[in-house]
């Protein structure tokens, strides 16, 4: 291999930003050989259409995807987990319904399960939210960049975020089956074990609890409760949060007896607030679905030591298990509607594409 | 067309995009959200001429 001409790459690169193609960092610029070999990892016709948001009248294909993804600089065989992470986040009703656009900029969160994490060198121990690893990085990128470049979503345009969130184009990783006391998500969501599959849902924002503090599972799940029942997230009664425990807090609730459920099922129970909480915040009126943003008048108040559970069932909690066994750090994450509760299988190359590279 | 004045930019390009740039909309001041009810009918008034003048256009 001739040592590239970086001259040349540098002129391709600014040639990029000219056209408005990039999410303010460099792109690799995307020859059509380049897209041709992304395209032999899929079985999909290049002119599929993955997406069609009829409002701007646009419309983002398979062929498309992978221009996309060669630029945010995923390798060819990423190109399936691509397909699979949009797939499955386009299963939250949030994300058909104009998610992509709204004033929160929410950020799609994408788990990866199966022996693909390996094959691929998928990231699922230390610094699952931090950089340094490729297809962590660059498979959520070309969905970041898909949404820009098929759809037109620019900020301060069609993109309507206020603020967004840090890493929005940046959460992707797998789940750290090996010290996981639990089954697999996509296990438990009707997978066949050791299946190659991703889930995905729409988020807001991701806070952690750091507990290194007790070994009573009951004061470590209350710790929890306490930073998943703020009121800053509330905009409707019923809301979705999730945990990405550590493998640490995973293997203490397991060891103290706690399925995954029976984890969610305390969540269920003990996450909320009384309403002396949500009228102290302004957020007393809120409605499960309609009309409440405002504070509650006099007449429609509850009494004062009405508890208001955020969760109506385990579906509202999903619980990941990532990370390092480093310390006892976790992660408790808002979804920005309603996750799907699914796990998308993602494809295997065809065989040409395997030979071939 | 109503909406708050923080959204005329993505207005103009939504305009746009549905073939018709240059659309005449009504703004009113943003936020809206927060709103009593008797502030959203205040905020009704204070637009009602215009949305009568746009429509007899």
């Amino acid at each position: 291999m001739t040592t590239p001409d970086p001259d040349a790459a540098r002129e391709a690169i600014e040639y990029c930003y000219e056209q408005g193609w990039t999410d303010g960092l460099p792109v690799i610029p995307a020859t059509e050989e380049l897209v041709e070999q992304f395209l032999a990892h899929t079985s999909r016709p290049p002119d599929e259409v993955l997406w069609r948001m009829e409002h701007l009248e646009r419309e983002c294909t398979v062929h498309t995807a992978a221009i996309n993804a060669v630029m945010a600089g995923c390798l060819p065989e990423y190109f399936p987990l691509v397909l699979a992470a949009w797939d499955a986040v386009m299963r939250d009703r949030a994300a058909k319904g104009g998610g992509w656009q709204s004033t929160s900029g929410p950020a799609p969160l994408i788990v990866i399960n199966g022996p693909i994490r390996h094959e691929l060198e998928i990231n699922c121990t230390g610094g699952i939210f931090a950089a340094g690893f490729r297809p962590n990085a660059t498979i959520p990128r070309a969905l970041g960049l898909m949404l820009r470049n098929a759809f037109g979503l620019v900020p301060h345009v069609f993109d309507q975020t206020t603020q967004g969130i840090p890493g929005r184009w940046a959460i992707c990783f797998g789940e750290n089956e090996e010290e996981s006391p639990w089954e697999p998500l996509a296990t438990e969501m009707g997978l066949a074990p050791g299946t190659n599959a991703l889930s995905a849902t729409l988020t807001r924002t991701y806070e952690f609890v750091d507990n290194r503090h007790t070994q009573d599972p009951e004061q470590l799940l209350n710790d929890f409760a306490d930073t998943l029942s703020r009121t800053g997230s509330l905009i409707f009664r019923g809301q979705s949060c999730g945990v990405v425990f550590c493998p640490e807090h995973a293997q203490m609730l397991a060891g103290a007896g706690m399925s995954k459920a029976e984890v969610k099922d305390w969540f269920v129970e003990h996450v909320g607030r009384t309403e002396t909480d949500l009228r102290r915040a302004g957020k007393d009126g809120i409605s499960d679905s309609g009309p409440g943003a405002r504070s509650a008048s006099e007449a429609e108040r509850a009494p004062a030591d009405t508890f208001t559970p955020y969760f109506t069932a385990g579906k509202d909690v999903p619980i990941i298990v990532a990370g390092a066994r480093n310390a006892a750090i976790s992660m408790v994450f808002r979804v920005f509607g309603e996750w799907s509760n699914s796990s998308v299988e993602i494809e295997a190359a065809p065989v040409a594409a395997t030979k071939g590279g | 067309m109503i909406c708050s004045d923080a959204f005329k930019t993505t207005a103009d390009a939504m305009a746009g995009v549905q073939g018709a740039p240059g659309y005449q909309y009504l703004t009113t001041p943003h936020p809206v959200a927060g709103l009593t009810p008797e502030q959203v009918r205040e905020r009704a008034q204070d637009v009602v001429d215009e949305v009568a003048r746009l429509l007899a256009r």
